[in-house]
């Protein structure tokens, strides 16, 4: 499907860049310039489009999957941090506890994502930089409990995720946390 | 008039060399200029976008006062009355060509003389505000002023427009002319990848691990150069588009690294335990970046291939933004002790040569700063009451002039 949409993309832009010829001089005024141009195309389009197979079982199966995984991931607990710091805090000890032995156990076969996320104040990499940092001090305590490092991977999304948009501190700290993602 | 002008250049070359040195007091009786529209095609609605598009270019020129009254005439007439103690007066027509070209002719008057004349020709009329750009820079270019390249140059941003949701725009520092070149998925930290701006360097974060893609625009080309665990985010390009600053995590551990395009190689520049970030080229050896390793982000600078680090602020207690122009960075800084006061993040400008420190800005989120590649002006991110707007400073004028963004947050910019 990626590969029909980029081939969709670039056709739309050779069809679009066809009609964008380098635009005519006047010579016989006094002076004239072209002005540049910005390109017209180049527009991909999400996977929003994309088609779901239901005519066989593996779809079903892979539904099945996906849901209990789904299921699964809502049992782990949310990691809360405070402003500008990623370490974790005495009363997040608890659920991390809680996080990984569910990780050793019910989700003992699949792969953890640790997705960090910060709150809007600060659209910079430095927010990024938090945000995986919350991920890394997660990923450390979750290892300190016996989880397998190789089981875990990190994103960090700053401040591109929140779960709550308004512009209060309790907001605010509802978006400064880590979410378990289960990975296959 | 002229004369007055390059008095005006040589006294800001003598007194205000150093960027770092606020102008407070500037002659204040500028010049006076009004705008003549003589246009036979299109309708009213265009004619007048087009005329509040060149009355806001020619006040960023922040050279003349601009009279914002609209006035309609013949291209050949004189000077209308009430233009008749104006020092300046641009007519301009606005004409459709051939194969609906976008034409406009513009003449500069002073004293009932032509002082300036020029055609511009374009393909389509959609593109219409870069004309109007490129008569104000030529404007500037006539009456002798310092260059300015930037008012030409597109600007790419990424907008955030819901959770894990974004698209890459190029628009025009107006934000006037907007086209998305990247919809779907999270797609951030559009860099562009050379002068010309025909590609850009990127940050996909719809996969596993964060993706750095470089996409021809040209060709509608998306291919990726390097994955990392964690963070992955193309910082800088090298003058001579060869190498990449970049904030690389792949064990976790953010830090500055660069890359060569040619061979493909990426080398370690930074390595502290806590977060280095951000790195911008102050030249080919020496880098500046973001660190906590005082335990608060601050700037730093730190020569290729030595473990020497230099601090390069001593304001502010949170410093976590910075861009490089030659001995000049401009860092962001929360200004108050109260986390959440309204009055958060400001932007400074200090010289490496120097000891002063220059404040930028005085109210609102003031972020994500740019310099030009001229080095005359700064594009920054404002946030102020919820809106999100993207500002230009002239930095030898003092001025600061703000584009709102109608829809979506601005998360990152380049131009």
């Amino acid at each position: 499907m990626k590969s029909i949409l980029l081939s969709s993309a670039v056709i739309a832009l050779l069809v679009f860049s066809g009609c964008s010829k380098e635009p005519v001089v006047d010579q016989s005024v006094n002076q004239a310039e072209n002005v540049m141009q910005p390109e017209t195309t180049t527009e991909t389009v999400g996977s929003d489009n994309a088609s779901v197979d239901t005519g066989n079982g593996a779809g079903d199966d892979l539904d099945n999957k996906e849901m209990k995984m789904a299921k699964l991931e809502k049992e782990f607990s949310v990691i809360y941090f405070d402003f500008d710091k990623f370490l974790i805090r005495s009363d997040m000890k608890e659920n991390l506890s809680a996080d990984a032995q569910l990780a050793n156990t019910k989700a003992s076969n699949l792969n953890i994502k640790l997705e960090g996320n910060c709150d809007e104040w600060g659209s910079d990499e430095y927010n990024f930089a938090l945000g995986l940092k919350r991920a890394n001090t997660t990923k450390d305590a979750l290892i300190a409990e016996g989880v397998s490092a190789s089981r875990i991977s990190m994103i960090s999304y700053g401040e591109t995720n929140p779960t709550c948009s308004d512009k209060t501190k309790d907001c605010w700290s509802k978006n400064r946390r880590v979410n378990f993602k289960l990975l296959p | 008039m002229k004369l007055f002008f390059s008095l005006m250049l040589l006294l800001s070359i003598l007194f205000a060399n150093d960027a770092t040195i606020e102008v407070i007091k500037k002659v204040e009786t500028l010049p006076s200029i009004a705008l003549e529209d003589a246009s036979r095609d299109y309708d009213t609605t265009f004619r007048l976008a087009f005329f509040k598009t060149l009355v806001a270019d020619l006040n960023v020129l922040s050279l003349f006062n601009v009279d914002k009254h609209y006035n309609r005439i013949s291209f050949d007439d004189s000077v209308i009355v009430a233009n008749k103690d104006m020092y300046y007066v641009l007519r301009y027509k606005l004409s459709q060509g051939d194969k609906d070209s976008f034409n406009v002719e513009i003449k500069l008057i002073s004293h009932d003389k032509n002082i300036f004349l020029k055609k511009y020709e374009i393909r389509n009329k959609n593109i219409s505000v870069f004309v109007a750009h490129s008569i104000a820079y030529d404007i500037n270019q006539f009456m002798g002023a310092p260059s300015i390249d930037w008012i030409k140059k597109r600007v790419l941003f990424s907008r955030v427009v819901a959770s894990k949701k974004s698209e890459i725009v190029l628009s025009d520092y107006t934000l006037e002319y907007q086209h998305v070149v990247l919809k779907g998925g999270l797609n951030l930290f559009p860099k562009w990848a050379n002068k010309n701006q025909t590609a850009f360097y990127y940050t996909s974060l719809g996969g596993e691990k964060p993706l750095l893609k470089y996409l021809d625009t040209t060709t509608g080309k998306s291919t990726t150069l390097l994955s990392s665990d964690g963070m992955l985010i193309c910082s800088d390009v090298s003058g001579d588009d060869k190498m990449l600053l970049l904030t690389m995590a792949p064990e976790g551990q953010p830090d500055v690294y660069i890359y060569n395009i040619a061979t493909k190689q990426t080398k370690k520049i930074t390595a502290y335990g806590g977060i280095d970030v951000n790195g911008q080229f102050i030249d080919n050896d020496t880098v500046a970046f973001i660190s906590n390793r005082l335990g608060y982000p601050n700037v730093f600078s730190q020569k290729i291939g030595s473990s020497s680090v230099e601090q390069m602020v001593y304001y502010g207690k949170s410093n976590s933004a910075c861009s490089a122009h030659g001995e000049y960075i401009v860092y962001k800084s929360r200004e108050s002790s109260n986390t959440f006061s309204d009055n958060t993040f400001n932007l400074h400008l200090i010289s490496s040569k120097t000891d002063f420190v220059r404040r930028l800005t005085a109210t609102g989120v003031n972020e994500f700063p740019r310099f030009s590649s001229d080095g005359d002006a700064i594009l920054f991110i404002k946030t102020y009451k919820s809106q999100s707007a993207l500002g230009v400073m002239r930095l030898s004028y003092n001025k600061s002039y703000l584009f709102p963004l109608k829809e979506g947050k601005i998360q990152s910019i380049d131009w």
